[in-house]
C-alpha cells in the first residue's frame, strides 16, 4: 500500500513492530478482562456445589435403589413373564398389526373424503342461504340454482359419513384387540415404574447434573452454554436472584424493590440435604419457619435481605457486606476472605446475633413473637427499664409509668431514705430497676458529687412538700403474725410478681467472661452481672424484690398499700388481692421483718447552701443575661432556690419519665427519639474520643448501654450539658437483647401484605396481648405455653393457678368478662388467689379477644346450649357420672365432694355458666391433651363390646346400651348432665367456712397412687 | 521518621507551603535577570537536567511510599478516586521537566550561536499520513490497554446512594474541579466558579500572544526567549491549578479543614472562622461607628478598593513599573495583560488577606448575592 518512493521520516518497520507489540498487549488485556469477568466468586461456588450435588444425588440414588430393590425384582420378574407370554403370540400379533396398518390408511382416506365433501357442502349451503334471502328479487317460478345440487350432495355426504364411521369402529376394535393382547406387559411396566418413581426422579436429576452421565451432544451443549458471551442465553452458572417487591430499599430519592442474589452462593440454603455442609452451601438452620414453601416465610416472597439486611445485589463475600458476629470471626474472615467492611452501604448485614431485630418490622404489633426470644426480651426490658419514657419510640411507645407515683411519697418513706435511694439505689436493693444517675464516670469527681448531693437534697425537699409525713411509730395496730404473713405471702400469689431474695448469690449465674466483651463494661458494686435474665425471670421481677422493707417504710403504709394499692397510685399495675384485715396485718409484719442495717446507718450529706446557689446560678445564666441572672438569684429566698434547683434537676434527669410527679404530667421526653435509631447513619452517633470500639451503630449502642456516660470521656463539658442517661447496670445478655430491639426501630419499608397485622382481623387482640404482659398474667398462669413460674414455688401444679391453655375456646366470653371484673372462686382448694385488676371494659374485652385469638375462636356471642333431659344421651350421661363418681372430687352446688380437700375440684353447678359446650366434650374426651398434667382423669367410656356383654344391662343400664358405644354421644350426654346439675354457683362462703375450721393442712406431696388413672 | 512526618505536616499547611512555593517560584522559573542570577547561584537550573529529573522522581516516589506506610496518609492515598492525582503529579513533573530540559538545551545552543535543535532534526519531522496517524493509532491502543488493565485491577469506586440528609464529610468535587473548590474557600461561587475559571483559561491561552518573543521566532523550545510568559503561565497552571488540586485531594479533610498528609482526619477538629468583612473593619474597627444602613455607602470602601485595584493600579503600573513593557507591546496588549495578570493575582492576594487579616469579603452585599 505504501509507496516505497515516498518521503519518510519514520522507520515504518519500527512502527510496525510497535503496532505488533501493542496489539498483542491489547489482546492479552482483552483476554484478561474476559477471564476477570468470568471467574466471579459465585461461579466458583456453583461449580463446587454442582460437584456436591452430584455426590448427594448419587448417594440418594443408591439409597433409593436399595430401598426398592426387593420390590423391583418382583415386578421385573412379572414383566419378564408377561413379555415371554406375549412372544408366544408373535404371529398373531403381526397379523393384527398389518391389518391395523391397512385399516389405518383406509380410515384416513374415508375421513378425507368425508371432510372434502363437507367443505363443498358448506360452501353450497352459503350460496343457498344467500339465494333464499334474496328470493323476492328473483322471478317466482324459477327454480333455485343451488338447492338441488345441495340436496344431492347431502345424500352423498351421508353415505360417506357412514362409510367413515364403519371403518373407524372396525379400526378401534382391532386396536383394542391388540391392546388387550399386550395389556399384561403394559400393566407390568406401569407397576414397575410406580415402584421406580423415586429412583427415576433422582436419576433424571442426576442426568442433568452429572456431565459424565450426559450424551455426547448434551455434554457439548453443557460446556457451550457457559462460554463467555454465549452465556447470555441460558447458562448453568449464573446469578440467581429473587425479586421481592414488598421489601423496599430506600435510595433516598426513590425506594426500590429488593433484588436478592444471596442464593447465587448460598446454594443449599433451602435444601435440607446440606445441614452439615460448610458455608456458603449450608442449609438454613430453621427451615420450619423460613424459606420453604410450606413455612410462614417462603424464600420467593420474603427473600433474604428483608431479614438479614446487607447488600442484596452483592455477589461476593465483600460486596454483600457480611458482618462478623464477634472479634474472632472478624479475624477469621480477614484471613480467609480479605474481609473489610464496605463503608458505602447504609444497611450492612446484621450479624447473626442481631438478626432477630428484623422480625419487628412486620410483627411490631404483637408482643412475644415466637422464635424471637432475644427481641422479645429486649422489648420487655425497654418496657421494664422505662427506656421509652425518656426516648420516644413511635413503634413501641411507653404504656405505663414503670416507677411508682411520687405524689404521696412522703407518706411512704422518709426524706433521708429517699435521698440515699436516689443517690445509690443498689445499696438498698441490689437488683433494682431504678437506674443510677450518680457516681458515674462523668460525675464522680468531688465537685460533681457535691453538686449532685445538693440536687438530690433539692429534689427530695420538693417531693416531700406534703403535710402528711411517714409515721413509723403508730404501727402497732397494723402488726400481725409475721410467720403467718410469710405463709400467706408465699401462698396467696404475691410471688407471682415479687421476689424476696436477700442477696445476689441466690440468683442463677451464667458463665460469661466480662473481659472478652467488645465494649467497656461497668460492673456494679453488688455483683449480679452474671445472673441470667430471660422472659420468665422477668415475670418474677414484675414488682420489686421486697427486701429491706423494714428499713424503708412504715407498717401503716404497707398495710394500706396492700389492701388497696390504687389509693396511693391510681394507675398501679399492682392488683388488689382482696386481703382481709388480718391477712394484711400478717403480711405487713412479714415484710417489715426484712431490714437493711448498712443502708440505715449511711448518712446523706446535708444541704450545702453555697452549692445550691451555684447550681441555681448556673441554670439562670444559661437562660438569662448574667446581670439579670444575678439579680434574680439575689431575689430568691432559700425555698425558692430549692424549688428552682429541684425543678431544673427533675427536668434535667427526667424523673417524670418513669414517675408521676405533680406538675410534670405534660413534660416532654428528655432523650433522643429512638423511632428510627436503627437506621441512623453511624456518622450521626457521637463516638467522642472513644476509639476502642468498632465504628458501627450496634457497637455504639452496646457501649452506650454498658457505660452510658463513656462518650463524655476526655471532653470538657459544663455540668448542665453532661450526658445524663443513667446506668441500669444491664447484664451483657440484656445489652444484646436491648440492642436487638433498638436495631429493630428503623425506617425499613415493608409492603402492607407483609405486615403480620394484615392477616389479623381484630386488631384489639394486640392490645390484649400487651395487657397480658403488662399485668404479668404469665407470672402465675401458663399462657400460650409460657409462664406460670409461681408453680415452682407452690410445688404442685394442681394447687397453682390454672394453666390457661385453650382458655379462649374453653370459657364463655360473657362469663370470663364477669369473672375478670370480679373474680369468684372456681377451684375450691386453691390457696392462691386470682387478684382483682382494675381494667376498663375495653381492656378486658381485648384480653378476652387475645385468649380467643390464641385458640382461633373469635365468637363473642353464642347461642345457649339447651339440654333435653328426656333424651337417651342425657340419661346415659347421668349413668356415666354416677359410675365415674364425679362427686368424689367435684362440688355439686353446695354438696361437698366425698373425698378430702386435697382432691377437690370445681363446682359442677358452675359449668353451664362458665364452659363452652364444644370444649367440655373435648375436655371430657381427654383431659391430658387439653391440659397436660391435670389431675382430672378421663371418665370411663364403655366400648361397644363391653356394652354387648351379657350382664351389660345391669352394669351400664339401658340408655348407654342404646347408644351402642357411640363415644361422642356418650360424652355429649355426660356434658348435658353436667350442664343440668343444679345448685349454688358461688360457694366461696361455704368453702371459706370449711377452711376456717379445718385449715389448709395439706401440701403438694399427697400419695401419688391415689391418683393413678388405672386405680380410678 | 515521626519528626520528619511532623515537619512535613507543618510545612504543608497552605499558609506556609503556598508562601514557600510562591517565593521560590521566580527562582525556579526566573522571569528577570536578577532572578536568573540567583537561579544560577542556587543551582535550581539543575532541576532541568537529567539527574534533576531522577532526583525529583525519586523524592516524589519516596514521599508516596512514606505515605503508603503511614496509617493516616494511606487512607487518602489508596482511595481509588485519588489514583489519577498520583498519575497527575508524575505526568506534570515529567512533562514540565521535558519541556524545560529541551528549552535549556536550545538556550545553550543559541548561546553558542547554533540553531535550535529542532531546526534540522529529522526526528522531529513527521508526516501526517502515514506516520502521525499510525503513531497516534499505536498510542490509542496503548491507552486502551492501560484503561482496561486499570479497570480490571481497581473496581469502580461507587459510593452509597446520594442522601441529601447525610452528605459525605468532606464533600469533594471531582478531582479536576478541586482547584476550583479550593478557590471557593476564598471567593463566592459566581467568581470562583464562573468568572475566574473563564479568565484563567483565556488568560493562560492569551499569554503567548501578549509576550511574544523578540524576533517572532517560533517552533522550538526556549526559555530565554519567553521568560516572563513562561513564568506567568507556569505560576497560573502549576500553582493556582495543579497545586490547588493536590491540596484539595490530599490535604482537605472533614469540614474542609486542612490536615497535613500524615495527620489523622479527626472530624472533631475545629478551626476558628472569625472572618470579618472589609466594611466591618473600616466602619466598626477603625472609625468605631455602626455599619451604615445604606448598602452602597456601607460597601463604598470595598468598591473603591476594587476600582483602585482594577482601574488605577494598571495606570500606575504603566507609568512607573512596566513602562518598558508597555512600549514594547502597545496599549491593547498591555491592558489585556494587566487585566488578566491582576485577576490571576487576586486569588493569592485574597488568600493572604484571609490568612493575615481574617478578611472575609472586600465587598459584601449578601442582600444582592454580590460578594467579592
Amino acid at each position: 500500500m505504501f509507496n516505497k518512493q515516498d518521503e519518510r521520516y519514520w522507520n515504518i518497520h519500527l512502527l510496525n513492530k510497535w503496532f505488533a507489540i501493542t496489539s498483542l498487549l491489547f489482546i492479552i488485556s482483552m483476554i484478561w478482562m474476559f477471564i476477570d469477568d468470568n471467574d466471579d466468586d459465585f461461579k466458583v461456588y456453583q461449580k463446587t456445589f454442582r460437584k456436591m450435588e452430584v455426590e448427594t444425588t448419587k448417594r440418594k440414588l443408591e439409597k433409593a435403589i436399595l430401598e426398592v430393590k426387593d420390590e423391583q425384582s418382583i415386578y421385573l420378574a412379572n414383566l419378564e413373564n408377561a413379555e415371554s407370554t406375549l412372544e408366544s403370540k408373535t404371529e398373531q400379533i403381526k397379523q393384527i398389526e398389518s391389518k391395523l396398518t391397512d385399516l389405518g390408511s383406509r380410515k384416513y382416506k374415508a375421513n378425507m373424503d368425508y371432510l372434502h365433501k363437507k367443505a363443498e357442502i358448506d360452501a353450497l349451503k352459503y350460496l343457498v342461504e344467500k339465494e333464499k334471502s334474496h328470493i323476492h328479487e328473483l322471478p317466482k317460478e324459477k327454480d333455485s340454482k343451488y338447492e338441488l345440487k345441495y340436496n344431492t350432495y347431502l345424500e352423498e355426504l351421508h353415505s360417506l359419513k357412514q362409510k367413515k364411521e364403519n371403518i373407524e369402529s372396525l379400526y378401534s376394535d382391532t386396536k383394542i384387540e391388540l391392546e388387550q393382547m399386550k395389556a399384561d406387559v403394559k400393566q407390568a411396566k406401569t407397576e414397575l415404574s410406580n415402584v421406580m418413581r423415586d429412583v427415576d426422579l433422582v436419576e433424571a436429576k442426576l442426568n442433568k447434573l452429572d456431565r459424565k452421565k450426559m450424551s455426547f451432544s448434551n455434554r457439548i451443549g453443557d460446556i457451550i452454554r457457559d462460554l463467555p458471551i454465549i452465556d447470555f442465553m441460558d447458562p448453568y452458572y449464573k446469578v440467581k436472584q429473587i425479586v421481592v417487591p414488598d421489601v423496599k430499599y430506600d435510595v433516598n430519592f426513590a425506594s426500590v424493590s429488593t433484588v436478592d442474589r444471596c442464593t447465587s452462593c448460598h446454594l443449599g440454603i433451602d435444601n435440607p440435604d446440606y445441614l452439615d455442609a460448610e458455608q456458603p452451601y449450608k442449609t438454613h438452620p430453621n427451615l420450619a419457619l423460613y424459606l420453604t414453601s410450606a413455612s410462614a416465610h417462603p424464600l420467593e416472597e420474603f427473600g433474604c435481605t428483608g431479614c438479614h439486611a446487607g447488600r442484596s445485589r452483592g455477589t461476593t463475600f465483600y460486596s454483600a457486606v457480611h458482618m462478623p458476629n464477634s472479634a474472632e470471626s472478624k479475624y477469621d474472615w480477614e484471613e480467609e476472605y480479605d474481609w473489610e467492611k464496605m463503608h458505602h452501604w447504609l444497611k450492612p448485614m446484621l450479624p447473626t446475633k442481631y438478626t432477630e431485630s428484623s422480625c419487628f418490622k412486620c410483627h411490631m404489633d404483637k408482643p412475644d413473637i415466637s422464635g424471637g426470644d432475644k427481641l422479645n426480651l429486649g422489648l420487655a426490658i425497654i418496657d421494664k427499664a422505662g427506656c421509652n419514657g425518656c426516648h420516644q419510640i413511635e413503634s413501641y411507645p411507653k404504656r405505663y409509668n414503670t416507677g411508682p407515683d411520687l405524689s404521696r411519697i412522703s407518706e411512704k418513706v422518709s426524706k433521708e431514705w429517699a435521698k440515699k435511694w436516689i443517690h445509690n439505689p443498689q445499696s438498698f436493693r441490689y437488683n433494682t430497676w431504678m437506674p443510677h444517675f450518680f457516681n458515674q464516670e462523668n460525675n464522680n469527681s468531688h465537685e460533681m458529687t457535691q453538686r449532685n448531693t445538693t440536687e438530690i437534697n433539692a429534689i427530695v425537699e420538693f417531693l416531700f412538700k406534703s403535710d402528711k409525713q411517714i409515721n413509723r411509730l403508730s404501727g402497732k395496730k397494723y402488726i400481725g403474725d409475721a410467720d403467718n404473713g410469710g405463709n400467706l405471702f408465699n401462698s396467696l400469689g404475691c410471688r407471682g410478681c415479687h421476689n424476696v431474695l436477700e442477696d445476689a448469690s441466690e440468683l442463677t449465674t451464667l458463665n460469661i467472661d466480662l473481659d472478652k466483651l467488645p465494649y467497656e463494661y461497668s460492673v456494679s458494686e453488688y455483683g449480679y452481672e452474671k445472673s441470667e435474665t430471660n422472659l420468665l425471670e422477668l415475670t418474677k421481677q414484675q414488682g420489686p424484690n421486697l427486701i429491706g422493707m423494714g428499713s424503708k417504710t412504715s407498717a401503716e403504709w404497707i398495710y394500706k398499700w396492700i389492701r388497696n394499692p390504687q389509693e396511693f397510685w391510681p394507675d398501679t399495675r399492682m392488683p388488689n388481692m382482696r386481703l382481709t384485715h388480718q391477712e394484711a396485718k400478717d403480711i405487713t409484719s412479714y415484710l417489715l421483718s426484712f431490714t437493711n442495717k448498712d443502708f440505715e446507718e449511711e448518712k446523706f450529706p446535708d444541704l450545702n447552701i453555697d452549692e445550691l446557689e451555684n447550681i441555681a446560678r448556673g441554670w439562670l445564666v444559661k437562660a438569662f443575661p448574667e446581670e439579670k441572672a444575678e439579680l434574680m438569684l439575689s431575689e430568691m429566698n432559700l425555698t425558692e432556690k430549692l424549688d428552682y434547683v429541684a425543678d431544673k434537676s427533675i427536668r434535667y434527669y427526667g424523673c417524670f419519665s418513669c414517675h408521676n410527679i405533680q406538675g410534670y404530667e405534660s413534660a416532654k421526653p428528655i432523650g433522643t427519639a429512638l423511632t428510627s435509631e436503627g437506621s441512623k447513619p453511624v456518622a450521626k452517633l457521637d463516638f467522642g474520643h472513644i476509639h476502642d470500639i468498632e465504628h458501627l451503630n450496634y457497637s455504639w449502642f452496646e457501649q452506650k448501654l454498658a457505660k452510658p456516660r463513656i462518650f463524655d470521656r476526655h471532653k470538657i463539658v459544663a455540668p448542665e450539658d453532661k450526658l445524663r442517661m443513667p446506668n441500669f447496670y444491664l447484664k451483657p445478655n440484656e445489652i444484646e437483647a436491648v440492642v436487638t430491639a433498638i436495631l429493630s426501630f428503623n425506617d425499613d419499608k415493608v409492603g402492607e401484605k407483609k405486615m403480620a397485622r394484615y392477616y389479623q382481623e381484630d386488631q384489639s387482640v394486640y392490645e390484649g396481648y400487651k395487657l397480658l404482659n403488662q399485668y404479668n398474667c404469665k407470672g402465675c398462669h401458663v399462657i400460650d405455653s409460657f409462664g406460670g413460674q409461681i408453680a415452682d414455688l407452690i410445688g404442685a401444679p394442681e394447687f397453682s393457678p390454672p394453666n390457661l391453655n385453650t382458655e379462649g375456646e374453653k370459657v364463655k366470653p360473657s362469663w370470663l368478662f364477669k369473672f375478670l371484673k370480679e373474680p369468684t372462686l372456681i377451684r375450691p382448694n386453691l390457696q392462691v388467689r386470682m387478684p382483682s385488676f382494675s381494667l376498663t371494659d375495653d381492656e378486658w374485652n381485648s384480653v378476652i379477644a387475645a385468649f380467643q385469638d390464641l385458640d382461633h375462636n373469635d365468637l363473642v356471642f353464642e347461642s345457649d346450649h339447651h339440654v333435653d333431659k328426656k333424651s337417651v344421651k342425657y340419661k346415659a350421661g347421668e349413668k356415666l357420672q354416677e359410675l365415674g363418681v364425679c362427686s368424689n372430687c367435684h362440688f355439686y352446688g353446695t354438696t361437698f365432694p366425698k373425698q378430702g380437700a386435697e382432691t377437690w375440684a370445681p363446682n359442677l353447678a358452675l359449668s353451664k355458666e362458665r364452659l363452652r359446650p364444644e370444649w367440655l366434650v373435648k375436655w371430657l374426651n381427654d383431659p391430658q391433651a387439653v391440659m397436660p398434667g391435670t389431675k382430672m382423669p378421663a371418665p370411663y367410656i364403655p366400648s361397644q363390646e363391653e356394652l354387648e356383654m351379657e350382664d351389660s344391662k345391669s352394669i351400664w343400664g339401658n340408655s348407654l346400651i342404646t347408644l351402642r358405644g357411640d363415644r361422642k354421644a356418650m360424652l355429649e350426654g355426660l356434658r348435658d348432665y353436667n350442664y343440668s346439675i343444679p345448685g349454688k354457683i358461688d360457694i366461696s362462703r361455704e368453702i371459706k367456712k370449711y377452711f376456717d375450721e379445718h385449715g389448709y393442712d395439706f401440701g403438694g406431696d399427697e400419695d401419688e397412687d391415689d391418683w393413678d388413672d388405672e386405680d380410678w | 521518621m515521626d519528626a520528619l512526618k511532623h515537619a512535613i505536616d507543618l510545612l504543608s499547611a497552605p499558609t506556609i507551603s503556598f508562601t514557600l512555593i510562591t517565593v521560590l517560584f521566580p527562582f525556579v522559573f526566573p522571569p528577570g535577570d536578577w532572578f536568573e542570577k540567583i537561579h544560577r547561584k542556587l543551582g535550581f537550573w539543575r532541576i532541568w537536567t537529567k539527574p534533576g529529573l531522577y532526583i525529583s522522581l525519586v523524592l516524589i516516589t519516596l514521599f508516596f511510599i512514606m505515605g503508603y506506610y503511614d496509617p493516616n496518609f494511606n487512607i487518602t492515598l489508596t482511595k481509588p478516586d485519588n489514583f489519577p492525582i498520583i498519575l497527575l503529579v508524575y505526568s506534570v513533573v515529567i512533562c514540565t521537566w521535558l519541556s524545560m530540559y529541551k528549552a535549556y538545551e536550545n538556550d545553550k545552543r543559541m548561546d553558542r550561536g547554533e540553531k535550535p535543535a529542532e531546526y534540522n532534526d529529522p526526528d522531529d519531522k513527521v508526516l501526517v499520513w502515514p506516520d502521525l496517524v499510525y503513531i497516534e493509532f499505536i498510542a490509542l491502543i496503548i491507552f486502551m490497554v492501560f484503561l482496561i488493565v486499570w479497570s480490571v485491577l481497581v473496581a469502580a469506586p461507587l459510593e452509597e446512594p446520594a442522601n441529601p440528609a447525610a452528605t459525605p464529610n468532606p464533600s469533594k468535587a471531582p478531582w479536576y474541579f478541586l482547584g476550583l473548590q479550593e478557590m471557593l474557600v476564598y471567593y463566592d461561587p459566581w467568581l470562583a466558579g464562573v468568572i475566574f475559571p473563564g479568565l484563567i483559561i483565556v488568560g493562560l491561552m492569551a499569554i503567548p500572544y501578549i509576550t511574544t518573543s523578540s524576533d517572532n521566532l517560533s517552533g522550538f523550545y526556549s526559555f530565554k526567549e519567553r521568560r516572563v510568559g513562561i513564568f506567568l503561565f507556569m505560576y497560573g497552571f502549576l500553582i493556582l491549578w495543579i497545586f490547588l488540586i493536590f491540596i484539595g485531594t490530599f490535604f482537605r479533610g472533614p469540614n474542609w479543614n486542612f490536615f497535613g498528609p500524615f495527620e489523622y482526619w479527626d472530624p472533631h477538629k475545629l478551626v476558628p472562622l472569625t472572618n470579618v468583612n472589609l466594611s466591618e473593619y473600616f466602619w466598626v474597627k477603625w472609625i468605631k461607628t455602626g455599619l451604615p444602613s445604606n448598602i452602597l455607602l456601607r460597601e463604598s470602601i470595598g468598591f473603591i478598593s476594587v476600582i483602585i485595584y482594577l482601574g488605577v493600579l494598571p495606570v500606575l503600573l504603566a507609568k512607573y513599573v512596566l513602562n518598558d513593557f508597555l512600549k514594547k507591546v502597545g496599549p491593547v496588549k498591555f491592558s489585556f495583560f494587566v487585566f488578566f495578570g491582576l485577576s490571576m493575582l487576586s486569588l493569592p492576594l485574597k488568600m493572604y488577606l484571609r490568612w493575615m487579616f481574617n478578611l472575609k469579603y472586600i465587598i459584601a452585599i449578601p442582600e444582592w448575592f454580590f460578594n467579592i
